[in-house]
């Protein structure tokens, strides 16, 4: 167990002529005992990340250190890690017993008897000791999932490694195994550093989160606070479900007017003071905050038409149109509330519940208002 | 007539004749793959009731026509069996181990060819390459003059039994070297489909580079080895280009070359001829019997 550090972690493969960056001067520090979540899109540098981590890839520049030692040129069979992958990677003629064992085998002088009763102890832990003299083609993909998971926590390595452990896995078992992998990592303790491109994953799993995107870190902080108060706009649309609604806005005075729809926006001078004097702005509203009111006539409430409705049961998904223009809108009322597609209502956005970015660099200028926000944003650890 | 009574019929007429198109391409198939059965099994079939006749019975008698009992006899088998006996040993002797060695070493040269990384990799797979398009014939000088001054008897005096074999030895050494590229090549496709994340885990379970290929890749390639045993064992047994240039002592002719000395310098007698090569052959079907699954699983890429 310790800590893991990454220090300025650069990753440059040479494509012919050309030299594609694919992780750019990372730097995050995961604390002994933490569960990071890496997410971000396809092609994001995330895998990279992880398998510098690993020493499956070398690290062009930068530092990566567990404890106070810099691992960079340590070879993978010396550090002292143990990775989950994608589709499991067991060894397909030996029983999951001889699967368990084997990193015990390569890495440590234990007697046999040891390694048997880590293995049979590990075994129960995740309930897979019924399953011990099985090979793996034999077994369900959940009970593989579980095999490759005992796999690296009977070596009790100092970081666990997780490469989108659970994607191959149906949403029910997925779900599921998301508490359990979180309730195992509370127990042991293990410093885990966990790359998903599912937001959800993220979001639930993470002591704190990390979000990639071209390479280049975007923010790194527990999920509540990536949620409400991202650092970008990348951020902001990527973490939530169904993502944020955009606006470009440009701002005149004390109003936004809305691009296209010639809807003005008033804001009050808290906000204005956030804004310096950025005039192309892009305002951002989570669906959940989007209230629907009939009647309205407030100076934050604009009609629209109700076009598509996704009754979720305990919630409605909807998809307006803003009266006069080809703008949509997402939002989410309850799921007891009568919606019906093709009528009138209005829209209520909030102005608590407003975010805005700087259009041109993406940054975040104002997130919106949080009651009680410090209870909300402490980390879990 | 309702409407489901209607639908019923028509469903059953659809039946009835799909099952009549379905007959008339079975049998046309049959037809074709019984001809093909005759096509290639009639010249084996030729040679098998051959074997079985006397000299007469074989110039009175059309081939094809099975040995009745006025004309069967064994004495072919025996007479080639008594003339092939030395050959079937000497050849044993230098085929088996030139097979597993081929086999060995060219799985142990595709291992380091795909599932490892260093620089100067594909320089070296394009000697693999070349290596499997040199025919027999352009190297047999040169193979004369390396083992001409390589003197291996020579250098085996120490040992005589192994001295008087020097020319099998030689063999062996030139099969296993002959077979090296078209074994790794072979090796090399099958470790390309090869999960790479489960050699990577293995690296990451403190597995060195030689342990993931003992207790990993090895096992696995099994179905591979078959294929590759097999293939070797054919083409190595069957050779005589190599066996005519390298075998000088006639103690250590080979099967080939025993085969060949059945050829009477006057008189033709094809019942001895086709019993050695029935003979012959016999090894090579064996192989392929106790490892055709294996060998099956290999060829469809299935491990």
């Amino acid at each position: 167990m310790a800590r893991l550090t990454l220090d300025n972690v650069t990753k440059r493969f040479d494509d012919g002529d050309d030299e594609i960056v694919a992780v750019d001067e990372v730097s995050v520090d995961i604390d002994d005992g933490e569960f990071l979540v890496l997410v971000g899109p396809s092609g994001c540098g995330k895998s990279t990340t992880l398998r510098m981590i690993a020493g499956l890839e070398t690290v062009s520049d930068g530092d990566i250190a567990i404890g106070d030692d810099v691992i960079n040129d340590v070879p993978v069979q010396r550090r002292d890690i143990a990775m989950v992958f994608q589709n499991y990677a067991l060894y397909p003629h030996m029983t999951v017993r001889e699967n368990m064992r084997f990193g015990l085998e390569e890495s440590t002088d234990l007697s046999a008897d040891a390694m048997n009763e880590y293995v049979d102890d590990t075994a129960t832990l995740l309930e897979i000791d019924e399953l011990l003299d099985r090979k793996p083609s034999e077994l369900s993909g959940g009970q593989q999932q579980r095999v490759a998971l005992g796999r690296a926590i009977v070596r009790d390595p100092a970081v666990f490694l997780m490469d989108e452990p659970l994607s191959n896995l149906d949403a029910k078992l997925r779900a599921g195994m998301r508490m359990e992998l979180q309730r195992l990592q509370d127990e042991l303790g293990v410093t885990t550093v966990y790359v998903t491109h599912d937001q959800t994953e993220a979001m639930t799993m993470g002591d704190r989160i990390a979000i990639l995107n071209d390479g280049i870190l975007q923010q790194v902080a527990t999920p509540l606070e990536c949620y409400h108060r991202p650092k970008n706009l990348f951020v902001a649309g990527f973490i939530g479900e169904p993502s944020m609604n955009f606006f470009d806005v440009t701002r005149e005075d004390d109003r936004l007017l809305l691009d296209g729809t010639g809807l003005e926006y008033p804001i009050s001078a808290s906000i204005r003071e956030d804004l310096d004097d950025v005039t192309d702005l892009v305002l951002g509203i989570r669906p959940e905050d989007v209230e629907i009111v009939e009647g309205g006539g407030g100076e934050h409430d604009f009609p629209i038409q109700v076009d598509v409705v996704e009754p979720m049961g305990n919630e409605n998904n909807l998809l307006a149109t803003f009266e006069a223009s080809d703008r949509t809108i997402n939002a989410i009322v309850g799921g007891m509330r009568h919606v019906r597609s093709g009528e009138q209502y209005t829209a209520r956005l909030p102005e608590s519940a407003v975010h805005l970015f700087d259009r041109k660099s993406g940054r975040a200028l104002h997130n919106r208002q949080i009651d009680e926000e410090e209870k909300l944003l402490e980390p879990h650890i | 007539m309702t409407a489901a009574e209607s639908a019923e019929t028509t469903s059953r007429e659809q039946e009835t004749s799909a099952l009549k198109g379905f007959d008339t391409q079975r049998a046309a198939l049959y037809t074709v793959l019984l001809g093909l059965i005759a096509f290639y099994l009639s010249p084996l079939w030729g040679g098998l009731t051959t074997a079985f006749k006397t000299d007469t019975g074989f110039l009175q008698t059309t081939p094809l026509i099975p040995p009745t009992p006025e004309w069967f006899t064994l004495e072919p088998w025996e007479l080639a069996l008594a003339t092939m006996q030395g050959g079937l040993v000497n050849s044993m002797l230098f085929v088996v181990p030139a097979t597993i060695l081929s086999a060995t070493l060219g799985s142990l040269a595709a291992y380091g060819l795909t599932k490892l990384s260093w620089r100067g990799q594909v320089g070296i797979l394009v000697i693999f390459l070349a290596g499997v398009f040199l025919p027999y014939q352009s190297v047999l000088v040169p193979l004369r003059q390396f083992w001409s001054a390589v003197d291996l008897a020579g250098l085996l005096a120490f040992a005589p039994f192994l001295a008087n074999r020097a020319d099998l030895i030689e063999l062996t050494i030139t099969h296993t070297a002959y077979g090296i590229p078209i074994c790794t090549i072979l090796f090399r496709s099958y470790y390309k489909t090869m999960d790479d994340e489960m050699i990577e885990a293995a690296k990451i379970d403190g597995a060195s580079a030689f342990g993931i290929y003992k207790r990993i890749v090895l096992p696995l390639s099994m179905p591979m080895f078959a294929v590759t045993l097999i293939y070797q064992f054919t083409q190595v047994w069957n050779d005589l280009l190599f066996a005519l240039v390298l075998v000088t002592a006639r103690s250590n002719y080979v099967v080939t070359q025993s085969l060949n000395e059945l050829q009477g310098s006057m008189a033709q007698q094809y019942n001895i001829q086709m019993a050695g090569a029935f003979i012959a052959a016999l090894p090579t079907i064996i192989i392929y019997i106790v490892f055709g699954r294996q060998f099956a699983q290999g060829i469809s890429g299935a491990s």
